[in-house]
């Protein structure tokens, strides 16, 4: 039972992305938008069956392969196309599914009237597909095939606006960057192919190098594409940029599913990181960074979705903190929360935008929560889970986090100390863009551009999955109170042991910690934007030019390209092989004019050519002989 | 056998084939280079005669018989093409007559 | 005595022989090189009376001297007196020492390749009877051994004379139709 639900969540979605490519503009939007939106509910219906099926096994037979052909075979190395269904990949699934399917049948309202809705239902449905198989696969060569359809879904949907060079070329950005991931991830591939013949998950992380430079180089590969994937420094420029996609793609690919990846592959592959804890370490660390360095670009940011995506790349570097100190289910159920409440944000900004003629700069949406009532609510919520306030969400899966970090030595403690003021900063950029936005009187532009639909304030397919959203913010981080109650630690823990337990001291510490700098993130940013005590600060230019690292990448990889394109232009390719081609035809040009003066047509010079000939061939004759 | 040994014919045969070469490569005009090459075919005779005489055998003078039987047809079509040059009224000089160039 | 005898008969043949074949290479006028080919066709034939082959060299002055000569001489009567003044003139600068230089060669050559190939018996020539090279046993051999020969050598006559007919009707032609626009 379990296997067939494994199949039939993976291939509906791609069922639906085929039917809809191939209909082509048969059917209307609405049939094709429907038809995205049932595929993958029966996706997430399939899913919970599994999941049941799951719940009735004994915690040790929870290892649920099931193989339909030899994908790939070479030589001694044989890959089949094996789906996994253990705990792990259950929870992925849900969640991919479940926030999947609520965003997709959100896109139904947002996406109407839009210049062509079936494109985008069909990649969306292409992306929940390869999501799937991203999650489900049973080896890591079809995690890469998932890993590299996702980016192509990411791409495809990112540049869905295709008259807008912007939309084009941030594809491109999100795209290239992706690829550099899935070629280091390709090499630790190889290695591991190298050093234990097999990619199964049931055999290669048993057989895989202990320790060493071997053990080192494949983690720093799986690192390098987890990083790629998940928008994490130093690859963390194309996010951003990513949001000029529709809102509800930046809501289930950038911000929920597909940027979680590389989470999901740590977790995963956490044998191979634990062989390599050097470059464990170092996600942490990246992790840390990033936390940091988001959270201040997001303190300047003037569009709306910009903010939320930094906020996605602060919350991610959170994930890779847990996931680098080991604390998988911690790192796991952070994952599920912030897709609650990511989504959340994220869809609640698209009511706004929806409502506003498409307008994203928060000065000019400012104060429309006056016009939207349940969208500033919902907004609330979203952000209160954010910053991690009790009894939201956010607050049960982020501390926890923070509390493994203080049993983790020194290394750990640096990193407790950015992960509170990671906290700080959540809750300051998180309201200061709640207070502009919803809160205060409306702009002239936000009264005057404001279009409500048919009296309320969106189509009803928004505003339900919203709501669910918002509920779920609410409720879902009750699954877990560590060191209260900790369902889905046990859940994980035959796959994924936790390297280290927090006490429960170390857990009060950084709960309270945690929390209260968010109040007090939150305090300031009321005292700045809401009850207008203070004069804002000027922005500080480093954060509003992102650190600098578009420049500085620019700089090195483009500039440096174009220079070495240019001096191989200048030195190899015009004299050498040009000049080699030209050099050639000219040799022979040259030849055939010399020869052709033999050509004279004289009677006479042809008579002594022959004479001639005569004269050495007999030589030659006489001296073979 | 009376007289010279083979060998003188053979040397006075390469003298005469020689010249006959020198008078095809150097004279322009088409009758003398005909000429030339009469000297030429006539040296060769005269060596298979005096080949023949060496072996006793009369075969060479067949071949020879042969060879000035086909001289002579030669002759007749090189002399056929040099009047109706001549009655075209074109300059009897082998350097003009180079259409046939490459 | 005889011997002796032979061998001023011979050096007489020789070296009119080839101070004719050195006339015709050199004379302008195309006449007076056709007549010094007479003559170096007539020493020829002594040479061959020489080397017992008395119908070759009856053949060679009927033939040679008495049928293509005579038409050499037709034509060059025909054609007008065209003596060429420098006639060793034109051509590439080369082409008169190529030309010596590849003569000398090919002399040299002849000699040697002839020497190395029969020169230790070139001496001894083989005994012949009286009826060596006489009419009728070339007869008999054209008609028996080389049967062949005789005929293809027949049938290339035949082309030859076929060939010069067409050469010298195309001619007629072209004049006729000449002389009739001429007048026209």
């Amino acid at each position: 039972m379990v296997d067939t639900a494994s199949w039939v969540c993976l291939l509906l979605p791609l069922a639906a992305a085929l039917a809809i490519t191939l209909a082509g503009t048969r059917p209307s939007r609405r049939v094709t938008a429907y038809v995205s939106t049932v595929t993958t509910m029966g996706a997430f219906v399939a899913a919970v069956i599994a999941f049941i099926g799951l719940l009735g096994e004994s915690p040790d037979e929870r290892v649920n392969t099931t193989t339909s052909w030899t994908w790939l075979s070479a030589g001694p190395y044989h890959f089949g196309f094996t789906l996994l269904t253990d705990q792990l990949s259950i929870v992925m699934m849900l969640i991919v599914t479940g926030v999947g399917s609520l965003i997709v049948a959100y896109s139904v309202g947002y996406m109407d009237r839009e210049d062509e809705e079936r494109r985008y239902f069909a990649y969306m449905s292409l992306f929940v597909f390869s999501m799937l198989l991203l999650v489900q696969s049973g080896n890591l060569l079809l995690l890469l095939a998932g890993w590299g359809m996702v980016g192509l879904s990411s791409y495809l949907l990112i540049g869905y606006y295709q008259e807008r060079p912007s939309a084009i070329a941030a594809a491109k950005k999100a795209f290239v960057m992706n690829a550099f991931g899935d070629a280091t991830m390709a090499l630790a591939l190889f290695l591991l192919i190298q050093h234990t013949g097999q990619l199964d998950y049931a055999g290669v992380f048993a057989a895989a190098p202990q320790s060493g430079a071997v053990a080192n180089l494949i983690a720093l590969g799986l690192l390098g594409g987890a990083v790629a994937k998940s928008a994490q420094v130093p690859l963390q420029t194309w996010l951003p940029d990513a949001m000029e996609g529709p809102t509800p793609v930046s809501a289930l690919i950038h911000a929920a599913t597909m940027v979680t990846a590389g989470v999901y592959l740590i977790v995963r592959c956490h044998t191979l990181f634990e062989n390599a804890y050097v470059v464990q370490d170092l996600a942490a660390a990246l992790g840390a960074v990033t936390l940091l360095m988001a959270g201040l670009i997001a303190l300047v940011q003037t569009d709306i979705k910009r903010v939320i995506a930094y906020s996605t790349m602060s919350q991610i570097g959170y994930m890779f903190v847990g996931a680098g100190l080991g604390g998988y289910s911690n790192a796991m159920f952070h994952l599920m929360t912030h897709a609650f409440f990511k989504a959340l944000l994220f869809l609640a900004t698209g009511l706004a935008i929806h409502a506003v003629v498409g307008e994203q700069d928060i000065r000019k949406l400012a104060g429309v929560g006056k016009l939207m009532p349940f969208t500033k609510i919902v907004f609330l919520i979203g952000s209160l889970a954010l910053v991690g306030i009790p009894p939201f969400a956010g607050f049960f899966s982020k501390d926890p986090i923070l509390g493994e970090a203080l049993a983790r030595g020194w290394f750990g403690i640096t990193i407790f100390v950015v992960g509170v003021v990671g906290a700080f900063l959540t809750g300051l950029y998180a309201f200061r863009l709640y207070f502009i936005v919803f809160t205060g009187e409306p702009s002239a532009f936000a009264r005057e551009h404001h279009h409500a639909h048919h009296g309320k304030e969106g189509p009803f397919s928004m505003m339900w999955t919203v709501g669910t959203l918002a509920a779920l913010s609410c409720v879902g981080g009750l699954l877990q109170f560590t060191p209260f109650w900790d369902p889905l630690t046990h859940w994980l823990d035959p796959i994924d042991p936790a390297l280290a337990e927090a006490t429960g001291w170390e857990e009060l510490l950084a709960s309270l910690l945690a929390v209260g700098l968010g109040l007090a993130g939150m305090f300031v940013a009321w005292s700045i934007y809401a009850a207008k005590r203070r004069r804002a600060p000027k922005p500080v230019t480093l954060f509003e030019k992102k650190f600098y690292w578009d420049e500085v990448y620019d700089l090195v990889w483009y500039r440096g390209a174009e220079v070495v394109t240019r001096a191989l232009y200048a030195f190899v390719e015009r004299p050498l092989i040009a000049g080699s081609m030209s050099a050639v035809s000219q040799a022979f040009g040259l030849g055939s004019r010399e020869l052709s003066t033999a050509q004279n047509g004289l009677v006479r010079s042809y008579a002594l050519a022959l004479a001639s000939g005569i004269a050495v061939l007999t030589v030659v004759f006489l001296a073979a002989r | 056998m009376l007289g010279p040994d083979i060998q003188w014919y053979v040397i006075l045969s390469a003298l005469l084939f020689s010249t006959g070469a020198l008078g095809v490569m150097l004279r322009r005009s088409p009758l003398i280079i005909l000429l030339s090459v009469e000297i030429m075919l006539n040296s060769a005779n005269l060596l298979l005669i005096a080949f023949s005489r060496l072996h006793g055998s009369e075969d060479g003078q067949i071949f020879a018989i042969s060879v000035m039987a086909v001289a002579a047809s030669e002759v007749v079509v090189g002399l056929g093409l040099i009047v109706a040059l001549g009655r075209r009224h074109v300059d009897l000089d082998v350097d003009r007559l180079r259409t046939l160039r490459g | 005595m005889a011997n002796f005898l032979v061998w001023c008969v011979w050096f007489v043949a020789a070296f009119a022989c080839l101070v004719s074949a050195l006339a015709v290479v050199t004379f302008r006028n195309p006449f007076y090189s056709a007549l010094a080919l007479i003559g170096n066709l007539a020493s020829l034939a002594v040479l061959f009376l020489l080397l017992s082959g008395e119908f070759v060299a009856a053949g060679q002055v009927l033939v040679y001297g008495g049928a293509v000569m005579v038409m050499f001489l037709f034509v060059i009567a025909y054609l007008g007196d065209k003596s060429e003044d420098s006639p060793w003139s034109g051509g590439p600068s080369w082409q008169i020492v190529g030309a010596v230089l590849a003569g000398g060669a090919i002399l040299a050559e002849v000699i040697v390749v002839v020497g190395l190939a029969a020169g230790n018996f070139l001496s001894s020539p083989a005994p012949i009877t009286r009826s060596f090279g006489s009419p009728a046993s070339i007869g008999r051999l054209f008609l028996t051994d080389h049967l062949l020969a005789f005929e293809v050598t027949s049938i290339v006559l035949l082309v030859a004379a076929v060939g010069g007919v067409v050469l010298g009707s195309h001619a007629r032609v072209t004049e006729s139709s000449l002389e009739g626009d001429a007048r026209a």
